[in-house]
């Protein structure tokens, strides 16, 4: 079972990132589960996790939302590169937090990106997920926990 | 003996002798110092008795010569002079040898005594001033009158000379002679003297040194004790440190401290500043008190540590990483006792996090086998069918829940308006749990109720509010999930031949009547497969309902008989709200309605209520009676409620009658019980039931005695009726 501390660790890590990177905090929406793979918008930053949990721990985000979030970092380049970079550094952000938090207790990967409509995320079969929606300005992320 | 008191004894004697020793080397350089002043006087005194042995003889010489000139009528002047000086001289000699502390030698004394005798003698010779001549031009230069005079005292003294110089002398030589024995023997004595302060000065360096190396022993000795001390210290998994009667820690502590306080200026820190800002001021507060008893003479040391209020501390720190964590810390307390009472308090601390989060794990892994253990006795009593189809329900009610979560929010009033819609879903889930007696469940349920309870009272929601709520959401699914697993294997064993000549030899047992016919074998059984959503009526339900209302009369210290009847005439399209409507009222019947044995028989009525429930079909559809003959609903309590839970004021109160007072039962989040229990208090049930009723195009109504009776009547349209209804 998922321990509440845990859940905050990931959100945290996210919504710093929007605090530090973009001078605006970001909120989080209802948190709901969901069995199977959950919808992930264009650019998704995924961390594998192994050791006292296993599972995976994903960003996902729709392009305007990472376009209005690169404009409010003084940033002029808006190519696809740049977007994956950014959900890169947001997943960076979270595996750090998570690192800093449960120690040795949890093996984190290096941050990976996928990106394009049905990118794929592998997940563990029926197995439930949390979804936590990341609310920023009049957009909306997600961050996914699914963790065993 | 102990070693301090050895060490004590050994620094007193070394203090004994090195004072003895110093004082013997005083009193021989004080007695030495004595013996050279005197040896000196006795030098200075032989040195003037050795130069005055010539004197008497020197001055007979010159008596002589003074006289020959005289005679000669010689120039006699100087001659005078002479003797003059050499009769001062010897005369200031004597006088100084006399006063030099030789006063009481007897040579001296003679001495002394026959120049008395030769000094009046003397004295008209040296003393003379005139002129000793005359000249005439007959006689040359004769003798004057004076001159005469002055010869026949110099003949005089000269015959004293002749006959007491050698006396005086050899007495004068005898003082010498006795002067250089007795400065001899001062020397004799001055050398043993010294030699007994050599020895004495040797033995004090020897002691000095022996005291040195005793010392140079205890300081390696100390010095090793400070360094195997330092060891332990930095070694020691514990945190030492010592209370001084100030409360404050002292100046060595272990460094397990350091790294259990993350800090490490603790010398002189107070006891409650080391616990500042770590734990809630009521534990600081009681925590503090209890070191104020420890300095207590009379406190006694083993009931002390029984109530020990740090004996778990749990407190919670920055973790160096910019985050909070929680450590549980052991104090233990052992008073260190001197020759006054209580000198020092010796207080360990252990980080038994770890330990406590093993005990917290083992813990719950028994609460989770005891409540697999209780779900399993409770299942076995179930009717599986029964089970399942609860499980379904149940499982369809938290995806509703999910449902609910799921729906966008972002302002506080999106976030709260969720609350209400789960309340009413998960009140539902937890009013059959209960009914079929399964505890895990329903007290899951619970306490998600009360996560959602508190979510209320919160003053602005958020996302972060739901996220205990979508973690315990998790673990119901999950809990219903091994409650289906556990009820599959159950219903396996009871499918196999043992296990359905358990259940009959269980039969035989409880039936003895029915024993014949159960010995007699017979093919088994069809026994049920649970299979999901299948429905199940509320007849099939009428067990479970049996053993609630029994569960609460006990809960409550109640007592009553259910009775129900047509219940199997419940529509398939209303078996569901009308199991929710009768698990919500005889709820509310157990806890609200009938009263206490004692009261009833107080008030004239049996002491076992009664609680009827009736459906039957009527003209225009169905009707549920639900009765008790409890105490009935007071308007006036109702209303006072109302106002107390601010959902209505004192003058709309003033101003309802009856009919909308009653209807105050069914309005959400109303109840007349200021607590929450596991049965009644969070003003859900009959909101449900209302609900519930309402959307199948039913109608509710309550009529009730205030200490009588309360009667619930919902008339349900005809069940196609209803279908269309709830599609519309």
């Amino acid at each position: 079972m998922l321990y509440e501390q845990e859940l905050k660790t990931f959100v945290e890590g996210t919504t710093n990132f929007f605090e530090v990177a973009a001078q605006q905090p970001a909120s989080i929406g209802s948190p709901y589960l969901m069995e199977g793979s959950p919808s992930v918008h264009e650019y998704t930053g995924v961390i594998n996790i192994s050791g006292k949990r296993e599972g995976v721990v994903y960003f996902t985000a729709p392009k305007a939302m990472l376009t209005v979030l690169l404009m409010k970092m003084q940033e002029n380049d808006f190519s696809h590169e740049t977007m994956r970079d950014l959900v890169g550094e947001v997943a960076n952000t979270i595996s750090g937090n998570a690192r800093r938090d449960f120690g040795r207790d949890f093996v984190i990967s290096v941050p990976s990106v996928v990106s394009g409509e049905k990118p794929s995320i592998p997940l563990r079969p029926g197995h439930r997920s949390f979804i936590i929606p990341i609310n920023w300005r009049s957009h909306s992320a997600k961050l996914v926990v699914a963790l065993a | 003996m102990t070693v301090a008191g050895t060490e004590r004894r050994r620094q007193l004697a070394t203090a004994f002798i090195g004072t003895a020793l110093t004082l013997v080397m005083g009193a021989v350089l004080i007695w030495g110092f004595h013996l050279a002043t005197n040896m000196r006087a006795n030098i200075t005194a032989l040195q003037s008795a050795s130069a005055l042995q010539n004197y008497p003889e020197e001055i007979a010489h010159q008596l002589n010569t003074l006289r020959d000139r005289l005679e000669v009528r010689a120039y006699s002047g100087q001659a005078l002079s002479d003797l003059q000086a050499t009769v001062t001289r010897f005369d200031q000699e004597l006088k100084k040898i006399n006063t030099g502390g030789n006063s009481e030698s007897p040579q001296l004394d003679r001495a002394l005594l026959l120049w008395h005798q030769y000094r009046p003698v003397l004295d008209p010779v040296v003393a003379f001033a005139g002129q000793p001549y005359v000249e005439s031009d007959s006689a040359g230069s004769a003798l004057s009158r004076e001159g005469r005079k002055h010869y026949a005292e110099v003949k005089q003294a000269q015959l004293f000379a002749a006959d007491n110089a050698r006396p005086l002398q050899a007495q004068l030589a005898s003082l010498a002679s006795t002067l250089q024995h007795s400065s001899s023997d001062a020397a004799d004595h001055l050398r043993g003297l010294l030699f007994v302060g050599v020895i004495a000065a040797l033995m004090l360096a020897g002691a000095a040194a022996w005291f040195q190396r005793a010392r140079n022993r205890q300081e390696r000795v100390a010095r090793d004790a400070t360094e195997q001390t330092r060891d332990i210290l930095k070694t020691v998994r514990e945190g030492f440190f010592l209370l001084d009667a100030n409360y404050r820690i002292g100046s060595v502590w272990s460094e397990a401290l350091t790294r259990m306080f993350s800090r490490n200026d603790f010398a002189g820190l107070s006891f409650e500043e080391l616990l500042q800002n770590l734990v809630p001021a009521a534990t600081l507060s009681t925590a503090t008190k209890y070191i104020k008893l420890l300095w207590g003479d009379r406190a006694h040391e083993n009931l002390m540590k029984s109530i020990n209020p740090l004996g778990q501390l749990e407190i919670t720190m920055d973790n160096g990483h910019g985050s909070k964590e929680t450590r549980y810390l052991q104090f233990d307390f052992h008073r260190v006792m001197g020759p006054e009472g209580v000198k020092h308090v010796l207080c360990s601390v252990g980080d038994i996090t770890s330990s406590v989060l093993l005990a917290r794990e083992l813990h719950d892994s028994q609460e989770n086998a005891n409540q697999q253990l209780d779900m399993m006795l409770g299942m076995m009593h179930v009717d599986p069918l029964q089970l399942v189809s609860f499980l379904d329900t149940a499982e369809t009610g938290l995806k509703l829940v999910n449902t609910i979560l799921r729906e966008p929010a972002r302002t506080d009033a999106e976030f709260r308006k969720k609350l209400n819609g789960l309340f009413r879903e998960m009140h539902s889930i937890k009013g059959e749990a209960s009914a079929l007696n399964l505890k895990s469940i329903a007290s899951r349920v619970h306490s998600l109720e009360d996560m959602v309870s508190d979510c209320k009272k919160r003053p602005e929601l958020s996302g972060n509010d739901f996220l205990p709520l979508v973690l315990k959401l998790d673990d119901l699914l999950a809990h219903l999930r091994g409650v289906r697993e556990m009820a599959s294997r159950l219903t396996a064993i009871k499918d196999t031949p043992a296990g359905i000549a358990a259940q009959t030899a269980t039969l035989s047992t409880t039936m003895p009547s029915m024993k014949l016919s159960a010995a007699t074998p017979a093919p088994p059984a069809p026994v049920a497969t649970p299979e999901r959503g299948a429905p199940r009526s509320v007849e099939d339900l009428r067990p479970a309902l049996q053993s609630m209302a029994e569960r609460l009369a006990h809960d409550h210290s109640k007592r009553f008989k259910l009775t129900m009847a047509g219940l199997s005439e419940v529509p398939t399209a209303y078996s569901a709200t009308i199991k929710d409507c009768l698990i919500q009222m005889l709820r509310n019947a157990a806890v609200h309605g009938i009263e206490s044995p004692d009261v009833r028989q107080a008030n004239t009525k049996d002491a076992e209520g009664t609680v009827r429930v009736e459906f039957r079909k009527i003209s225009d559809g169905y009707e549920l009676v639900f009765e008790d003959d409890g105490v009935g609903i007071a308007p006036d309590s109702l209303r006072t409620a109302a106002v107390r839970k601010q959902m209505i004021t004192e003058e709309e109160a003033a101003g309802m009658d009856t009919r909308a007072t009653m209807a105050l039962i069914f309005r959400p989040g109303f109840t007349t019980q200021d607590g929450v229990s596991m049965d009644a208090g969070r003003g859900v049930g009959m909101d449900v039931v209302a609900r519930s009723v309402y959307a199948l195009g039913g109608k509710i109504g309550v009529s009730t005695h205030p200490g009588r009776f309360t009667r619930f009547k919902i008339v349900l349209p005809p069940s196609e009726a209803a279908s269309s209804t709830a599609v519309a």
